[in-house]
C-alpha cells in the first residue's frame, strides 16, 4: 500500500487516464520517451491541431492537460509550474501563449481542454492508426458536426411517435387494471 | 514486534454493523451541517475554517489545507487499479470509529513518540516503546509508522499499524519535522542520533500553530552502508566525503527527467478536488473528537484538585 504524495497539489484531469503509461522504446530510453512527447506537446500548443499516431496522441494528451491545468491552478508566478512549462515547451514564445492565451481561454471550462479524434486507419499501415489531437476553442472548422441527432430526421420522428403510443397504451392498461372489473352485462 | 497484525476483529459482523454505521453517519451528516463553533486558543491546529457558500446559499464547510499533512492516511492508495470508492468510504468510517476510542495524534517523520501496546506475553500486560519516527506509510486502516531507538547498544525498529486494536496509547513526546521525509539513513548514522531515553517526558510545544523543522545534519558511520545515500537527495545528512567516482556514478544512474514527468506525478497523487472532498467528509468528526479530548484533558487535572 502506498501513501499518496503530498508535496504537490494537482488538479483532477477530465480525460480518461490509464493506470500504466506507454513505454515508447527509444535508443535514449525513458529520456527519449519524454523528449518525443515534449515535441508533440510543443506542436500541439503551437498549431492547436495536429495529426499523429494514436498511441503518441493519447500520451501527449495527458501531458498537455496536466500542463494546462497546472498553469490554470498556479499561474505564471509559481516556480514549479514555470519550470514545467519551460521544459515541456521547446519554443519559448509558447510559454507566453500558454499563460496569456490558453489559461484565460480554458479557465472557466468544466470539460477537458483537449480533444482526441480518431483519424484514418490506412491499410496496410500502422496498426493503431492515426488520431487528431486538438485544443478546444481552436480557430479551425470543427472536425465533427456539433450536433449529431436532429428531431426532424425520419427515424427520430418514427421513434418519438412509437414512444408516445407506448406511453398512451401503458396509461390505458393501468387505468383498466385499477378500475374494478366491470360487470359484463 | 507488531508486524502484520490481521484486523479480523474489525471485519466481524461487517454486514450488520455497516447498516448501523450507515444510519449513524446519516444522522451525523445532518448534525454536521452546523459545525460547532470552538472557542479555542488562537492558532489552534484546526486553523481557519473556510466556508464557501454555494449557489443555494447553504454554507459548505471545507477542511483547512493543513489536514492533508496531519492526516495523510485518510487519502486512498493512488494506484488506479486498487481504487474503490465504496471500500475507501467504509475504511474512513472505520478509521473515525477507531479514532473516537483512542487518540492518534498528529505526528511527522522525525517526531519522538511513545507507543503502548497490549501484550499478553509481558508481565504487566502492556509493552511500551519510545522511538523516533523514521518513516510512515500505508493508507486507510493499514497506515503504519516505524519507530527507531537504540536499546543497550542495539538498534531496534518497530513497525506499528496505527489502527491496530492492540495499540493502547500513542503519545507524541516531541513534535517536530526533519529535512527529509524518510529517516532510514539513521540506520547508518552514529547511534547517538537514534538514542532516546524510555523515561522521556512529553515536551510542551512553544508555538501551537507551527510544527518546527529540526535542521540537524546527521553524521554517518564509515562505509559500508545499507543504501547508496549519495544517490538519494538527502538534506539531513552531513557531507558524505566519498571519492568522486561515487558521485560520478550517481550522476550516470540518475533519472533527471522524472522530475518533469507530469503523468508520473499525477499517478502518484490524489487530485486536489478529491482531497478536499475526502477531508470535508471527515474533518468535522475529527474536530469534534479533538474538542472532546481537549475538554476532558482540561477537566481531568481540575477534577483531581
Amino acid at each position: 500500500m502506498n501513501q499518496a504524495d503530498l508535496s504537490k497539489l494537482v488538479s483532477a484531469l477530465r480525460i480518461a487516464v490509464k493506470p500504466k503509461p506507454r513505454l515508447f522504446a527509444s535508443p535514449e530510453g525513458p529520456a527519449g520517451r519524454l523528449r518525443k512527447l515534449k515535441a508533440t506537446v510543443t506542436a500541439l500548443v503551437k498549431y492547436e491541431r495536429i495529426e499523429l499516431n494514436y498511441p503518441r496522441a493519447e500520451e501527449a494528451q495527458g501531458y498537455a492537460e496536466r500542463l494546462i491545468s497546472d498553469a490554470i491552478r498556479n499561474g505564471d508566478c509559481h516556480k514549479h509550474t514555470m519550470e514545467m512549462a519551460d521544459y515541456w515547451l521547446d519554443e519559448k514564445q509558447l510559454i507566453h501563449k500558454l499563460f496569456k492565451v490558453l489559461v484565460p481561454r480554458f479557465k472557466e471550462y468544466n470539460s477537458s481542454y483537449t480533444k482526441l479524434v480518431l483519424g484514418p486507419k490506412t491499410y496496410p499501415g500502422y496498426y493503431a492508426g492515426t488520431a487528431i489531437l486538438e485544443l478546444k476553442g481552436n480557430p479551425f472548422p470543427a472536425l465533427q458536426p456539433a450536433t449529431q441527432n436532429y428531431h426532424y430526421w425520419l427515424h427520430n420522428v418514427l421513434l418519438d411517435e412509437a414512444k408516445r403510443e407506448f406511453r398512451v397504451a401503458k396509461a390505458e392498461s393501468n387505468t383498466n387494471l385499477s378500475e374494478p372489473v366491470a360487470s359484463k352485462n | 514486534m507488531l508486524r502484520r497484525v490481521v484486523l479480523q476483529t474489525f471485519r466481524q459482523g461487517l454486514a450488520q454493523s455497516f447498516f448501523k454505521r450507515n444510519a449513524a453517519s446519516l444522522s451525523e451528516s445532518a448534525v454536521t451541517q452546523h459545525p460547532i463553533e470552538t472557542s479555542e486558543e488562537a492558532g489552534a491546529k484546526s486553523g481557519s475554517k473556510q466556508k464557501n457558500g454555494d449557489e443555494s446559499g447553504n454554507t459548505v464547510v471545507v477542511a483547512p489545507p493543513e489536514f492533508r499533512f496531519m492526516y495523510p492516511e485518510f487519502l486512498p492508495d493512488p494506484t488506479m487499479e486498487r481504487r474503490n470508492k465504496l471500500k475507501e468510504k467504509l475504511e474512513r468510517m472505520d478509521m473515525l470509529q477507531r479514532r473516537s476510542i483512542i487518540e492518534i495524534p498528529e505526528f511527522y517523520t522525525g517526531s519522538i513518540m511513545a507507543v503502548t501496546v497490549a501484550d499478553s506475553n509481558s508481565p504487566n500486560k502492556f509493552a511500551c516503546f519510545v522511538g523516533i519516527c523514521i518513516q510512515r506509510g500505508g493508507s486507510g486502516l493499514q497506515a503504519w509508522f516505524i519507530l527507531r531507538n537504540v536499546v543497550d547498544r542495539q538498534g531496534v525498529e518497530i513497525l506499528y499499524e496505527m489502527y491496530c486494536p492492540l495499540i493502547q496509547k500513542i503519545e507524541v513526546l516531541r513534535l517536530e519535522r526533519r529535512l527529509d521525509e524518510s529517516l532510514l539513513y539513521l540506520r547508518d548514522a552514529l547511534p547517538e542520533y537514534s538514542t532516546f531515553p524510555f523515561e522521556m517526558e512529553a515536551e510542551r510545544r512553544l508555538n501551537n500553530s507551527v510544527v518546527p523543522i529540526n535542521p540537524i545534519k546527521v553524521k554517518l558511520r564509515p562505509r559500508p552502508w545499507l543504501e547508496r545515500w549519495e544517490r538519494q537527495n538527502l538534506q539531513g545528512v552531513e557531507d558524505l566525503n566519498l571519492p568522486q567516482r561515487y558521485y560520478d556514478r550517481a550522476k550516470e544512474v540518475a533519472k533527471p527527467w522524472e522530475k518533469y514527468d507530469l503523468m508520473l506525478q499525477y499517478r502518484k497523487t490524489i487530485p486536489a478536488e478529491e482531497q478536499e472532498k475526502i477531508y470535508a467528509e471527515v474533518h468535522s468528526q475529527l474536530q469534534q473528537q479533538d474538542l472532546k479530548r481537549k475538554i476532558k484533558r482540561r477537566r481531568g487535572p481540575s477534577s483531581e484538585q
